[in-house]
């Protein structure tokens, strides 16, 4: 059996890569198998920094070729190495998928060998998985940049979810901090991925379907000097041209020291809002252009819906009694489920002030924006900013580091609470 | 003020429902708590033919109202008969189903009420324990808040597939069993379970896993214990003795 500091070692390598979602794929168990993917996702823990446990995270081998400058695993750094074999990782997977500790594996990789040997060894184990263990959970595999376009292939068939990771938001940093990588290496293999999807899904191809939960992918924040504008307009493009499913920020923690990289931390409210900004493009019908300029950065005071209705008093207040959904969805402080409920209960009854707290629908900021049955509850002109302030403040508690980013790292939870 | 007074099943509760029916603030309940002097209390025996006038009447107006009850009735909470009640008056009265009436404050309670069942039985989904036993089923004990097992069964019947399973409510004294083929609930008290050899190093693997995988930099307990509450930790492996 795996022994444990192996594991350790193999679980702290791979434990920044904030990618935890088990959502997306509606895997059936077949008969004499074991397991199934659920689209909604389950945590299956929480560890003390708030994080959700859905899969089992580790890295086949924390061995790096590489040299990014950034990484604890790569090449010039003293760390302690180690390696398993597919089969122990899919030993392991199924021993702990049994007991319910996990939905399935997330498997990533430092670059040993070379590139093709690296993704092959992947391939192996989630093909073994399939195929001599039977098992139909949900399996994520990080593909390695530079690989073979065939084993690529191959691995995406029996996959869930693929993800190559831009990790740095422009070329340019690219080149400086990660120098072996470049943005083909990195978008050449997802565009063809998604071209495949595309294909299944027009040919309606039932069983072995390529990779029913999509691509992902994750970037770096506050390594290199991108504005928030630019990573929002990079977001969108990866949503909306090359069709991925999510787009995770993992906010800059100096692991290594060195001359090419800020000393310090990025601040996780930054973080923070770029989730909160993500959001608004995927759900609510906000462009990156209305949300950031390109060269600017996000509000730090107001969380990006809250900025952006600020520039656009003119728009308010909206009666909530007929504003069509996606304006109640622009309406600070109110998120989709609110924005439903209040389009649900208006069918039976006009709606005043009272049915809306009634309804447990939070209007400490929304109030300031709308009317209800034409009569106004907020504060007026430049009163507005003042009020949302000194909400926002009281929100915050004074606390950035606490402001956990991960609370937005599990689709399942995140789906429940992100009201914006 | 007229109490009625139920054994806690579904039947009870429709009977309850059916007799109370008619009197303006009366109150369904299966919880024994301290009641006020003031307050006449009827004990309600199931009565199958009452209850089934209820349903089929329910039935009548909205396919789906037995089930929003069924799931109720689920709840560990004192007030969920009254809940249920409310709501039902408010479907009979309104002659069509109600759920999306979400100002209305009977739906509010109903849904809130069904909605916490609904929340745990996910989040049972992810935090059951299973341990492989001696002869290689799998067996977890637990005791969540609502009554909810034997819905937790189909979802870990799709997994396991042939596998042999148990979850054990020790609170209620209830279990559901699966061979492989089926699942039954039934009665069950203490278990007496015998692990199987490599029980052990897994629950240890995995304790190692969740330390290793936590990032010791940014301490979030607060947000932990929300999301996973401390009640359930004590059959998590990677919680006992409260870590
Ligand atoms: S290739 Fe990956 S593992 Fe290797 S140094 Fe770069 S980021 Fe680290």
């Amino acid at each position: 059996m795996l022994d444990a500091h192996t594991l350790q070692i193999l679980t702290e390598s791979a434990k920044y890569d904030v990618s935890c979602s088990s959502s997306g794929s509606e895997r059936a168990n077949r008969k004499g198998g074991l397991g199934n993917a659920s689209a909604g996702g389950i945590c299956h823990s929480f560890t003390p920094d708030g994080r959700c446990i859905s899969l089992l995270k580790i890295l086949m081998s924390n061995e790096c070729l590489y040299d990014c400058e950034y990484c604890p695993n790569r090449r010039s750094s003293g760390t302690e190495r180690a390696r398993i074999t597919p089969d122990e990782v899919c030993r392991l997977t199924i021993n702990f998928y049994r007991r319910n500790y996990i939905e399935g594996l997330f498997l990533s990789s430092a670059v040993f060998d070379t590139p093709d040997r690296t993704m092959e060894l992947l391939t192996e184990t989630v093909v073994r998985l399939r195929k001599l263990y039977n098992f139909n959970g949900y399996v994520h595999l990080k593909g390695i940049p530079g690989a073979d376009a065939e084993i690529m292939m191959k691995a995406a068939r029996y996959a869930d979810r693929m993800s190559y990771n831009i990790e740095l938001p422009s070329e340019k940093s690219l080149k400086l901090l990660a120098p072996q990588k470049n943005r083909d290496a990195l978008l050449t293999p997802m565009k063809r991925l998604q071209t495949a999807m595309t294909y299944d899904r027009e040919n309606k191809v039932r069983t072995g379907r390529v990779l029913p939960a999509g691509q992902t992918t994750q970037m770096i924040v506050g390594a290199s000097p991108e504005s928030d504008g630019q990573i929002l307009r990079l977001t969108e493009y990866l949503y909306r041209r090359v069709g991925l499913k999510r787009v995770y920020y993992s906010s800059y923690i100096p692991v290594t020291a060195s001359p090419l990289l800020p000393a310090r931390p990025a601040g996780l409210l930054r973080e923070h809002r770029l989730y909160q900004a993500d959001w608004l493009l995927r759900f609510y019908g906000f462009d990156a252009d209305e949300l950031c300029g390109e060269g600017e950065y996000l509000s730090e005071e107001h969380d990006p819906k809250c900025a952006w209705a600020l520039k656009n008093m003119h728009l308010f207040p909206v009666e909530i009694n007929s504003a069509p959904l996606e304006t109640l969805l622009r309406v600070p402080g109110i998120g989709a489920r609110s924005a439903y409920r209040i389009t649900e209960a208006r069918r039976y009854a006009r709606l005043g002030f009272e049915d809306l707290a009634k309804m447990r629908i939070v209007l400490k900021r929304a109030k300031h924006f709308i009317t209800c049955k034409g009569k106004f509850y907020g504060a007026e002109g430049t009163a507005v900013r003042a009020a949302l302030m000194s909400d926002e403040r009281c929100r915050r508690g004074g606390q950035d580091e606490q402001l956990s980013l991960f609370s937005t790292a599990s689709d399942a939870v995140a789906a429940l609470t992100g009201q914006l | 003020m007229k109490i009625f007074l139920t054994d806690g099943t579904a039947a009870g509760f429709y009977t309850a429902v059916f007799d109370a029916y008619g009197h303006e603030g009366s109150m369904i309940t299966s919880c024994d708590m301290q009641l006020g002097l003031d307050s006449e209390i009827t004990e309600v025996t199931a009565d199958e033919n009452k209850a089934k006038r209820v349903t089929d009447k329910l039935c009548k107006i909205d396919g789906y109202a037995t089930g929003d009850v069924d799931l109720a009735l689920r709840s560990g909470d004192c007030t969920k008969e009254q809940t249920a009640f409310e709501y039902i008056k408010l479907i009979v009265r309104s002659g069509r189903p109600v759920r999306r009436m979400l100002s209305q404050p009977a739906v509010i309670e109903m849904n809130g009420l069904t909605g916490r069942v609904a929340g745990e039985l996910h989040k049972m989904k992810g935090f059951l324990r299973f341990m492989e036993t001696a002869d290689g089923a799998l067996y977890a004990p637990c005791s969540p808040d609502n009554d909810i097992i034997d819905l937790l069964a189909p979802h870990f019947k799709a997994r396991l597939g042939a596998q042999p399973f148990v979850i054990h409510d020790v609170k209620r004294k209830k279990a559901v069993l699966c061979d492989g083929n089926e699942w039954f609930a039934a009665d069950a008290g203490e278990a007496e379970v015998y692990l199987s050899e490599y029980e052990l190093a897994f629950e240890n693997l995995w304790r190692k896993y969740y330390a290793s995988v936590n990032v010791d930099e940014r301490p979030h307990e607060k947000q932990m214990r929300g999301y996973m509450p401390v009640r359930y930790w004590k059959f998590m492996p990677e919680k006992k003795g409260g870590a």
